[in-house]
This record gives structure tokens, C-alpha cells and sequence, in this order.
């Protein structure tokens, strides 16, 4: 085998074993006794040494050697598992991660001193038998290469060694020969005077410091023939040689300095660090470079990650020969139609029937297509779980990711463009809604707060929830705050919904200090745009001391949506059925006009705020007497409103179209291309024609103006006014 | 210049093998079937290694040893013996009569190499 196909099957397998690591090590933190992982990950750091051994990649073998000998305590319960154990082998494991793309990427893998400063960290893990334990090691693997040791080589040779055919200066060679020679002494004390020296005596003694990749099993091979009779003495002091080093306070970064002489906490240094600004914003505040220059470049080293990361995806083979079949079908069907359509024969029957098949086909191979783009969301949570801990940690507190409904399936790309409002709520449970340990444990809690992420597929759509048993959201505080914005107008109440509401708008924070971990500017309306570019909403339920839950309610497919058709003026449109509640017929009295303007439509008694989408679009209004007007009512983020149209036409589903540049508006607030309001795409319908298919949330903000809530608007509190019964309904 | 190996035993596989693995490796290997023999050609010869087995006819190997070392040509030469692990003492009246090292039967062709090469790199 070649050396670029064995490294091909290093990186493939080296990656599948780190990704086991990070989730065993994340089990293992739920559950610290459970062996079998423990097991597993010990077997990982084991095969990964053995494996970069055969490849040849010398700075792997040491370092998951070091692994390997800590977590070798950890399975022989020499070891406790802990927090902190959990961290380092975490960091560890990023190292290993980096030293595995740097070989895929044909670099040459060296330990860096970044990396040392990781593995010095095992050093209080490795207990003191850690020396024995090495040399018991090399027993059962004795070509097993190990970390680089360094060893003191005491060697004081009898006179007569050479009267036994031995020569010290090939064992100096041969030590010499194992590894790097750091310092050599000689000891001339034995050195008679020159008169009396005889010369094939040896009166010279050695003191060599070796640093060496070699085990202590090996340099005592070296002394094979004369350990018996020749004072030699080797002693593995490669920790306290690390020490010196360490004590070389000048290699050591000042961080870590003020921590070690506990001058300032690790969580301290760490926010310290974060919150210290890119390169990129300090080069632009030097002037070195502009800012969309600097835009520029991060754009592409985005597009450069993105492509890296998703150029593929795994699909189940019983999808693909699903597929395969489904075309196989479809094959014999069209050379039946074909057939019937140059047949003069062929019965009208026959020609209906083999349609139906057709059409039969057609939807199955689009369903099994579609189910193609799905993948489970287990990778996406596990990565979650990982960034979870790293913020948790950051902010000295104890979580614990707990994922459900992992299988559940979604689209990738939908995947994708949640990861990061996934993240953004993660980090906002974690910085806002878990408390520190001691607050928990005074509140009555365990010290070690749980997130929990759920995914599951219900009534056709997917919801996700993010959710924590933290503090919960005050809804005082939160109006307080909304108050204080002047997001609220003074003296208006608003309901728990309304104000869980408000933690959405732009601008909105309540944490009283904005930090690194959620805030910055990037808030949960950016969650909230992002979710609802997926045609997607979100919510969030609270209750104060129990915790918060973030929900998301997703469509199952980003490209095709089952949609209510209308006509209206000479436009059909679409309306996605994800927000249609229900079709009212515009009897006498159902439509009522307030102060003659807003239109209100009852719906059994609850007066809804009303809109012709022929006045939204400006389409001149149809002759009522050629149309069977029908009223929509639909629903955006729990607020309902009536869409009046022209005539329904039916459901369909319809396979959105994205709407190309030529129809976009150009923005010249910000220099980028905006779909018009209130349509989402277009889609091309049965009979060829094209429709448009609606933005329900546009639609709303172009009708009641702004991001508000319908029933904030003039008619709305109109109608709220008259279901409250101070003012009486107008005709 | 190549260094010369005299492999002494009387049994002519072993002989055979020593003579193919340290061949391979680049030593000239001479062979001698007893003590008698490799004594001669110690005193002819330039050999820059004795490799002896202990148990032999006529002479054994630690008589050999003591004669080799002996001769002043021969008194820092390098001189291996093939013992069992079951002869502890064997190794130490070897190593009083001036053995430098032994290997221990059976041994891989590696394992020769490997103490060959350690008590003599190849020229």
C-alpha cells in the first residue's frame, strides 16, 4: 500500500475515533462509572497511537501515548473520573484533531509547545507509579514507541571493560543513537596521573541526560552485557526536567503565570481572553485594512470551512435502491403512456389509468429524493453538546447536555442553517437561564444544571426544542426592561406570551452585563430572522425557578411545501398551509369596517384583523359579483389575521422557486438584493403558469405595518375594543 | 572494509545460519567446526568477532574463550556465546574468562543481528 492511501485511512479512521472520544467522554461525565466506556475511550487513545505508529506519525504516538497511560489508570480505577479529568482529555483530544488535519492536509505533525502545554497538563493525572507502569507496559508491548522521556544515564564502567571486548564509546553511540544526547558529562575523577594511565583501561565515567522516544526497557538493552558488572544507573526524570522547564518562567505565557500563583482565577483569564477582539477588527482599527476588504476575505475563508465541511453527505442504502427502484418503475411507465399516445386505439380509460401511475410515481420518486436531503440531527446535537460544555466552563458552571429524539430526520440544509440558532439559544440557556452552582444549590437544585435538546416530527412539521431547568425567564423583568426600550408604551398589559414575546426584539437583552458567551449585539432576533428564513417560528415558554424551553417549529423540507391556492386579480398565489388556521365564507355581517378603514372579520365571535391581498398588492379589486371571495385566516407566531381572496382554487403542493435577482429589490440600506415583501418565492403550477407563493409574516408587516402585533394597530385594538365590548361592531 | 565473523560450532545448520543472516547484513562470516580449528584461524586471520557455542566436542566453548583472549591480538575483540537460558552459570564462567556478551537459544535472525550489530557495527 502507498503512503498516500495509508495516510488516507489514518485521517478517515483517526476522525471517526475522536468523534467516539468526544462522545464517550461526554457520556462519560453523565455517568462516570459506566466501564464500557471508559473501555472504549482507552481503546481510542490505544488505536490511535498504534495507528500513527504505523503511519509514522511520531508527535500522534507521543501524545496519545501520555493519553493512553492516564486513561490506562482511569480503567484500572487508579483514577476517579473528573470534571477536570473530562476537560483535559477534551482538549486533548482537540489537539489530537488538529494533528490529524494537519497530516490529512499533508503537513508534517510536530508537537508544538501549545500542544506540550496540554500534555504537561496530564502530568498530575499520571500518578507516580507512572514510571512503573511504563516499564510494566513495555512487557507486553515492547516495540510500543513512547512519549519523549528523559533520562539521567549514570555510567561508571569497571577498568577492565575493554579486557571483555566491550567498548563504552559504542554505548555512548548506541544511547546517542535512540534519541537526542540534551547534556553529557564526563567524570575524570578516577583519571590516574598520565605516568601511570594505562591505556587499555577505562577510568572515565558518563553522566548522559537522553531524551528519547525510547522506554526504560530499551536503554537497559543497551546495557545488556554490562548492567552485572558496571555500575549503571538510569532514572526517568522527564518530570522533573518538565519542571525546570516550567520553572522557566519566560516560555510560559503570562496567563498561566497569574493562575499558577493564584493571583487571578482560570475563568477570569479565559473571559479576559475572549472578549479580546479579532485580528481582523484590530487590524481595521489600525488602518491596515478596510473593512470590506476584511469582509471580503472572511467571506471566502467561510465559503473555503463550508465547502470543506459539507461536500458530502451519507446516504442509508435502502434509500438509494428505494430510488433506483422508483425510476425502474418509472421507466415502464412512461413507454406505457408513450405508447398510449401513439396507440389511435388505446382506450381514454387506458390513457387516465397509466397517467394515474404516472403521477403515482412521480410523487413517490419526489418523496424518496427529498427523504435523501434528510439526515438525523445526532451529529448536529453531539457537536452542541461539546460546545455546551466549553461555555459552561467558561462561566464555572456544571452542565449536562442531555439529547432525545436524535434520530429524527432532517433536511440538511435546514440542519445546517439552524446550527446557529441552535448555538445562540444553547449559549443563552447556559449564560442566562442556568445559575451558577452555588445559586442552584441555595435554590434547592443539584449544582449541575441540565439542557436538554429535543428533536421530534409531529403534525407534519419538525419541532426542536432547546430547553434548560434554570431560572426561567421573569416576565416582570422582562416588561420592566421592554418598558425601559420603549419597545412597550407605558400602561399597556400584554400577556406571559406577549412578553416572552418581546425577548425576540432586536436590540433586547436582559443580561445585566452584555458578554462574550450570548450577546454582543448578536441576539435572539437573529434567531428568530434565521428561523423564519426556514419558514420556520420559534417560541419560548418559561416558567420563573424551572426553566425555559425554546421551541421551534420547522417545516420537513426546505424546497417543497403543501400550499392553499388562490386567485387573486389575474395572480395565483400560494399559501403556505403551515399558517392556514381556516377558510371563512364572507357572509352578510362576518366582515365588519371600524372608524372606515380597518376591515375586521368575525370569526365566531373573535373579531380578526382583515386584509384584501388584492389592496396589499395593489391588484385592482375584482368585481364582486365574479368572485367567490373567501376569507384566509391565518397565523404568525400566535397572532391570527383574515387574508381575503378572490377565489380558492384548492391545495397543492408546490416546489419553491427561489425568486431570481430580477425580481429582487435592491436595498440601498445595506447594498444586498431583498425579495419583495410578502413573497416568499414562486412555484410553477400544474397547468404551467407561474404563482406566487406568500410570506405570511411579510404580508402581515406590509398590512399592519412594522414588526408589531396586528392587534397593536389601530383596527386591531379597534376590535379588541369592540370584543371587549366598548365599542359596538360596525356594519 | 568489511568486518570478519568466525562463527564456532559443531553443528553445521547453525553454522549455516549465522553465516546467511550476518552475510546478509554485510559481515564476512568464517566458519570453524571446534575450538581447534577457530584458534587457527584467530591466530591467521583477521576476525573481529568470535561467535561460540558453549557445548562442544574436544574443546567447549569457555576454553575457547580463555585461549582467545589470550592472544594478543584478541584481547579486546568482541566475543559472543550461544547459551540456554537454562545455563545461568555457563554465562558467568563465560563472562570470567573474558566473554563480552551471549545470546540466548533459540534466537530469530533479528535477535542475532541485533547483538551482533550492538557489540560490533558493521564496517
Amino acid at each position: 500500500m502507498d503512503q498516500i492511501a495509508l495516510m488516507k485511512i489514518f485521517v478517515s479512521e483517526s476522525e471517526d475515533l475522536l468523534a467516539n472520544l468526544e462522545q464517550g467522554l461526554m457520556s462519560l461525565e453523565a455517568d462516570t462509572a459506566d466501564d464500557e466506556v471508559i473501555h472504549m475511550i482507552f481503546r481510542v487513545a490505544h488505536t490511535l497511537k498504534g495507528n500513527a505508529g504505523i503511519t509514522g506519525i511520531d508527535a500522534i504516538v507521543s501524545f496519545a501515548h501520555v493519553m493512553e497511560g492516564v486513561l490506562d489508570r482511569v480503567r484500572s480505577h487508579a483514577l476517579p473520573v473528573s470534571h477536570e479529568l473530562i476537560t483535559l482529555l477534551l482538549n486533548a483530544g482537540d489537539v489530537l484533531k488538529e494533528m490529524v488535519s494537519a497530516a490529512a492536509a499533508g503537513a508534517v505533525v510536530t508537537l508544538t509547545e501549545e500542544h506540550q502545554l496540554v500534555l504537561d497538563r496530564f502530568a498530575p493525572f499520571a500518578g507516580d507509579g507512572a514510571a512503573k507502569a511504563e516499564a510494566g507496559a513495555d512487557a507486553t508491548s515492547p516495540r510500543a514507541p513512547s512519549g519523549p522521556s528523559v533520562f539521567a544515564i549514570d555510567m561508571r564502567f569497571r577498568e577492565d571493560i575493554f579486557a571483555t571486548g566491550q567498548d563504552p564509546a559504542l554505548l555512548l553511540q548506541e544511547l546517542g543513537a535512540l534519541g537526542e544526547v540534551l547534556q553529557i558529562q564526563t567524570d575524570v575523577s578516577r583519571l590516574p596521573p598520565l605516568d601511570q594511565a594505562e591505556a587499555t583501561r577505562c577510568y572515565l565515567s558518563w553522566r548522559m541526560l537522553l531524551s528519547t522516544n525510547a522506554s526504560r526497557s530499551d536503554l537497559e538493552a543497551v546495557f545488556l552485557f554490562v548492567m552485572e558488572d558496571n555500575e549503571i544507573r538510569i532514572e526517568d526524570v522527564t518530570k522533573s526536567f518538565a519542571g525546570r522547564r516550567e520553572a522557566q518562567a519566560a516560555d510560559k505565557k503570562l496567563g498561566e503565570l497569574l493562575v499558577e500563583q493564584g493571583v487571578v482565577q482560570q475563568a477570569d483569564v479565559l473571559e479576559v481572553v475572549s472578549a479580546q477582539r479579532k485580528v481582523g477588527e484590530l487590524l481595521i482599527e489600525a488602518g491596515k485594512v478596510k473593512r470590506d476588504e476584511l469582509n471580503k476575505v472572511l467571506a471566502k475563508q467561510e465559503a473555503a470551512r463550508r465547502v470543506r465541511q459539507n461536500s458530502s453527505i451519507r446516504v442509508d442504502t435502502d434509500k438509494l435502491d428505494g430510488l433506483v427502484n422508483l425510476v425502474g418503475e418509472l421507466v415502464i411507465c412512461v413507454a406505457q403512456v408513450n405508447q398510449n399516445a401513439r396507440d389511435a386505439a388505446a382506450t381514454h380509460e387506458a390513457r387516465i389509468a397509466a397517467a394515474e401511475v404516472l403521477v403515482q410515481i412521480s410523487r413517490d420518486l419526489q418523496d424518496q429524493a427529498m427523504s435523501l436531503r434528510m439526515v438525523p440531527v445526532r451529529e448536529t446535537f453531539d457537536r452542541f453538546k461539546r460546545a455546551a460544555r466549553d461555555v459552561a466552563e467558561q462561566l464555572g458552571k456544571f452542565v449536562i447536555v442531555e439529547a432525545t429524539g436524535i434520530e429524527t430526520e432532517l433536511d440538511k440544509n435546514v440542519i445546517e442553517q439552524l446550527a446557529d440558532p441552535l448555538k445562540h439559544m444553547i449559549r443563552n440557556c447556559i449564560s442566562h437561564g442556568i445559575e451558577s452552582p452555588a445559586e442552584r444549590i441555595a435554590a434547592g437544585k443539584s449544582d449541575t444544571g441540565r439542557v436538554f435538546l429535543r428533536a421530534a416530527q409531529r403534525e407534519g412539521r419538525i419541532i426542536i426544542e432547546v430547553a434548560d431547568d434554570g431560572r426561567g425567564v421573569d416576565p416582570e423583568r422582562v416588561l420592566a426592561k421592554a418598558r425601559e426600550l420603549g419597545l412597550v408604551p407605558p400602561g399597556k398589559t400584554l400577556s406571559e406570551r406577549e412578553i416572552y414575546e418581546l425577548l425576540f426584539a432586536p436590540g433586547f437583552s436582559t443580561a445585566a452585563q452584555v458578554n462574550e458567551i450570548s450577546g454582543r449585539g448578536v441576539g435572539l432576533d437573529v434567531v428568530k430572522r434565521n428561523v423564519q428564513e426556514l419558514r420556520g417560528t420559534v417560541e419560548i415558554e418559561s416558567e420563573l425557578g424551572k426553566g425555559t424551553t425554546f421551541r421551534i417549529r420547522l417545516p420537513l423540507t426546505l424546497a417543497i411545501i403543501d400550499g392553499m391556492t388562490a386567485k387573486v386579480g389575474p395572480e395565483t398565489v400560494t399559501i403556505p398551509l403551515l399558517a392556514v388556521i381556516e377558510l371563512i365564507e364572507p357572509a352578510a355581517g362576518v366582515i365588519k369596517t371600524v372608524a372606515g378603514k380597518g376591515e375586521l372579520v368575525d370569526v365566531r365571535g373573535e373579531l380578526l384583523p382583515m386584509v384584501r391581498l388584492s389592496d396589499v398588492f395593489d391588484f385592482p379589486r375584482a368585481d364582486p359579483k365574479t368572485v367567490e371571495s373567501k376569507v384566509v385566516v391565518v397565523e404568525n407566531q400566535g397572532r391570527k389575521f383574515g387574508v381575503m381572496v378572490d377565489r380558492v382554487l384548492g391545495m397543492e403542493q408546490a416546489v419553491i422557486k427561489p425568486l431570481d435577482r430580477s425580481f429582487a429589490l435592491f436595498s440601498r440600506l445595506d447594498g444586498r438584493y431583498e425579495r419583495p415583501e410578502g413573497i416568499a418565492g414562486a412555484t410553477i403550477l400544474g397547468d404551467g403558469s407561474i404563482g406566487l407563493i406568500l410570506d405570511v409574516h411579510g404580508i402581515e408587516r406590509m398590512a399592519f405595518g412594522g414588526d408589531r402585533d396586528p392587534r397593536d394597530t389601530r383596527e386591531a385594538r379597534a376590535g379588541r375594543d369592540a370584543r371587549d365590548g366598548r365599542v359596538g361592531a360596525a356594519a | 572494509m568489511p568486518k570478519t565473523v568466525l562463527s564456532v560450532d559443531d553443528s553445521p545448520s547453525i553454522r549455516q545460519a549465522v553465516k546467511l543472516t550476518l552475510g546478509s547484513k554485510g559481515y564476512v562470516v568464517r566458519e570453524a567446526d571446534g575450538g581447534k580449528q577457530a584458534l587457527q584461524i584467530c591466530a591467521a586471520e583477521p576476525v573481529h568477532l568470535v561467535i561460540t557455542d558453549l557445548n562442544m566436542p574436544e574443546m567447549d566453548g569457555i576454553e575457547l574463550i580463555r585461549h582467545i583472549r589470550a592472544l594478543s591480538a584478541h584481547r579486546f575483540t568482541p566475543i559472543l556465546m550461544l547459551t540456554t537460558e537454562s545455563q545461568a552459570d555457563k554465562k558467568s564462567q563465560g563472562k570470567a574468562a573474558g566473554a563480552t556478551g551471549w545470546i540466548v537459544k533459540p534466537f530469530t535472525p533479528d535477535q542475532l543481528v541485533a547483538v551482533v550489530q550492538r557489540v560490533l557495527p558493521p564496517g
